[in-house]
């Protein structure tokens, strides 16, 4: 058949304009992550002695499902042997997820939203689009190889020389690749774009979960999961070419049927049938709370889920932290500790305040993941208005302060959720070992004390939502921040006292989530907490009060 | 008694004003038509009176009560169909209209129905499948499917096929017979004349003329006396006046 892929180049071009932005975020985020943790990876690692106790964290089977597995060299690990056994399975995912975007976005969502049938109105093959975004997913995969091979070749470390940087940057393209053509076959069989994306992120898990069964049990599952067989190349050990073949390998496959599929079926079918829908509504959709409940709920099961996961997996290797990281010393800058405080003390008072130190930076992080999907709630009443949604509602005889309230009580019970799920998580896991640090109790008043600052976040987002919805990017911009901030924070003297100041993270008080009791804390104070609520409370009201004056975003 | 009542309604956004000095009455009983082009104002109008954007000055009240004060208590008893009818793409067509109606009172099962069946609207399917003709059909079926004591619609056929069209005309005609009040912004000169006891025209944000649609087509008539037999021949005819006018 001639001319199915008739200006597949002229596509290419406009495909990677829409990408430009998009994709070099994408790409500066991760080439800049990876290169910059190989030097921190070093430091924390410097000699042989301290790089053995990695193999600890190997002796753990929970560990090794989650990391999969790091290789050695004649026995010995290097920094380069250990960075890629930590790094590459994570980096790659993230790559997956750029590409499940970048094809969903050229192909099903365009197809959705009768885009698609513009440009097959024009003299364009048949199979030039999906062709085209195929090829824009190649372009962008094989610049962040090269990049990221560069990147790392550059950083000067001697375990991580040019072949074996090049190998990982080829390695990583390459399984972005396969993510690519898998979701490519997605998007023939579905005929919804979030379908697509459900089915590409099952996929990505599946591919995650099985490379996890392979790699504490038999290795052969591990070769079936893309994730497990790139991880195969050991990189910076033995530097195996067969799996960069077979990946690319099995991207060329699916590519394949994705084509074959996509010339087998109308514009905007899919093989898979749509689901027949309800033919009424259930009574529990029939009011703007059960509305916007219905239309964040699978979000909500989603993050949950998530959360407590995460709380699983850090819960899993606490037993092993002090072993792991002894008193590596950019590890105890990270948790707020000093080597000279550490040797005042007898081993086990030492091992319990390690542990202490990485509980509270668990803490941290958790809530600071937590609220993406908080700010995304409270963010979401905008989007409905800007989509024209909202005026749906409005123009029924719904109040506006009522169809508002909907969306911040829901994120406002989310915010407690999340933090006892991921509490729960992290001391049921950890209750399962030999010993355990924790005291339940504690950790409670540990994760719910950052509430009040989540809050206030959460506040802010809703002021902006109510008086100010057309610049609500600033939202996100501030939670930028506070992460920066938690990452630099520790670091004495960086910057002057009232910038760090505008994180709200910084006035929780330190609470220990152990038995360890050997210097009192600094005397928890609450008060903080009481004014971040109260400014918290007033930025709702503030925004519940602008939200019933302004107009609504029309086009 | 005016069901809705708009004096010297003016509204800017920022430097730009898209309502000048507007002014328009819609009588009980009375089905209104709102004619006038592409981004003349009549969405602005409708949107001042459901209380989504607030009047710069002037007042917009139906009911007699204030369109941006007591728009809750107002929308109890209106019916409103959007031009643009944006759905929940996860949502079915049935869902919606059950969540629509519910918003305003208790639904009537039977009509809903009836309604369904009358559009051949397939309410199992999620919303995302609807082409623009099925989505306005949601909003269709919803609107008439409430008890109201005024409709807002705002062009509401531009996706219908003629049929559809034409069930849409019986429908109001139904309404009309009840002695129910209609706002009706369109573009179908066929569908203003069938159903509309007045007609009001709004150019560049201006009401230039409102009158019977005799009336309106009289003072637009050439000067061998032929009358304009389209909708565009009119909007070109009000286009000279309002040009030199203005």
């Amino acid at each position: 058949m001639r001319g199915n892929f008739d200006y597949s180049g002229k596509l290419v071009r406009f495909m990677l304009r829409r990408e430009r932005i998009i994709a070099a975020i994408w790409i500066i985020v991760l080439v800049l992550f990876t290169v910059a943790l190989a030097p921190g990876l070093e430091t924390m690692f410097p000699d042989n002695e301290t790089r053995e106790n990695i193999s600890l964290i190997y002796d753990n089977p929970i560990m090794v499902s989650m990391m999969g597995p790091v290789y050695d060299i004649d026995g010995e690990y290097t920094t380069g042997t250990i960075y890629a056994g930590m790094m590459l399975l994570w980096v790659m995912i993230a790559v997956a997820v750029m590409n499940i975007f970048i094809i969903i976005r050229h192909t099903r969502a365009d197809e959705e939203r009768w885009r698609a049938e513009v440009i097959r109105s024009l003299p364009v093959g048949r199979l030039a689009n999906i062709n085209a975004a195929m090829l824009t997913a190649l372009i962008i995969n094989v610049i962040l190889a090269l990049l990221t091979g560069l990147g790392l070749a550059l950083t000067g470390i001697e375990s991580m020389d040019f072949a074996g940087s090049m190998l990982y940057g080829a390695v990583l393209g390459a399984s972005g690749l396969v993510f690519a053509a898998i979701t490519a076959v997605f998007c023939q069989l579905s005929a919804s774009s979030s379908g697509a994306f459900g089915l590409s992120f099952l996929a990505l898990g599946g591919s995650y979960m099985l490379r996890a069964a392979g790699d504490v049990g038999n290795e052969v599952i591990s070769l079936i999961s893309p994730l497990g067989l790139a991880q195969r190349s050991m990189v910076y050990a033995e530097n195996e070419l067969m799996p960069l073949w077979g990946l690319l390998a099995i991207a060329v496959a699916f590519t394949a049927l994705a084509y074959k599929l996509s010339s087998m079926r109308d514009l905007g079918q899919g093989f898979i049938p749509a689901r027949i829908g309800r033919r009424e509504a259930k009574k529990s959709l029939l009011s703007p709370f059960g509305l916007s409940l219905r239309l964040l709920k699978n979000s909500m099961i989603v993050w949950i889920i998530c959360m407590f996961m995460l709380g699983v997996s850090y819960g899993s290797i606490i037993g092993e932290i002090d072993r792991f990281v002894g008193d590596s010393p950019a590890y105890l800058t990270l948790v707020g500790l000093t080597p000279e405080l550490l040797d005042t003390l007898s081993e086990s008072d030492k091992a319990d305040m390690i542990v202490d130190g990485f509980g509270g930076f668990v803490t941290v992080m958790m809530t600071l993941i937590a609220l993406v999907p908080l700010l995304m709630f409270a963010m979401k009443p905008k989007n409905e208005e800007a989509d024209g949604r909202a005026e749906g509602v409005l123009s029924r005889s719904v109040s506006r302060p009522r169809y508002l309230a909907g969306y911040v009580i829901i994120t406002f019970i989310m915010s407690i959720i999340v933090q006892l799920c991921t509490a729960a998580g992290l001391y049921g896991m950890a209750a399962s070992n030999e010993t355990n640090p924790f005291v339940f109790g504690k950790m409670l008043i540990a994760y719910l004390s950052y509430l009040p600052a989540m809050w206030l976040v959460v506040g802010l987002a809703v002021f902006i939502v109510g008086v100010f919805p057309k610049v609500s990017g600033v939202i996100w911009g501030y939670y930028g921040f506070i992460c920066f901030m938690m990452l630099i924070g520790n670091i004495p003297d960086l910057l002057p006292a009232w910038v760090a100041n505008l994180s709200p993270f910084n006035f929780i008080p330190e609470i220990r989530v152990t038995s360890f009791d050997l210097f009192p804390a600094p005397a928890a104070s609450f008060t903080p907490l009481i004014i971040m609520t109260a400014i918290a409370a007033l930025l709702v009201t503030t925004g519940f009060i602008g939200y019933r004056k302004r107009d609504l975003i029309t086009h | 008694m005016f069901m809705l009542e708009i004096n010297n309604l003016t509204k800017k956004f920022g430097k730009f004003t898209a309502l000048n000095n507007v002014n328009l009455q819609v009588k009980e009983g009375e089905v209104f038509g709102y004619i006038g082009p592409n981004g003349a104002g009549k969405t602005t109008t409708i949107r001042v009176l459901l209380g989504i954007l607030q009047a710069t000055s002037g007042t917009a009240r139906i009911f007699g009560m204030d369109a941006w004060k007591d728009a809750v208590e107002i929308h109890k008893r209106i019916a409103y169909v959007p031009g643009d009818v944006n759905l929940w793409p996860n949502l079915t067509g049935g869902e919606v209209i059950d969540l629509f109606v519910s918003l305003r009172q208790k639904s009537d099962k039977a009509k809903r129905e009836r309604l369904i069946e009358k559009f051949e609207l397939d309410p199992t399917k999620k919303c995302r499948t609807y082409s623009k003709g099925n989505r306005q059909k949601v909003a269709l079926i919803a609107a008439f499917a409430s008890d109201a004591d005024l409709y807002i619609l705002d062009e509401p056929t531009s996706g219908l096929d003629p049929l559809m069209g034409e069930f849409f005309v019986e429908e109001v005609l139904n309404l009309k017979n009840s002695g129910k009040s209609v706002l009706l912004s369109s573009h179908i000169l066929s569908e203003v004349e069938r159903l509309c006891d007045r007609v009001g025209v709004i150019m560049k944000g201006n009401v230039i003329k409102t009158g019977t649609l005799d009336e309106l087509k009289e003072s637009a008539a050439c000067a061998d006396g032929r009358l304009p037999d389209s909708m565009e021949e009119l909007f070109m005819r009000y286009y000279k006046v309002s040009e030199q006018e203005v």
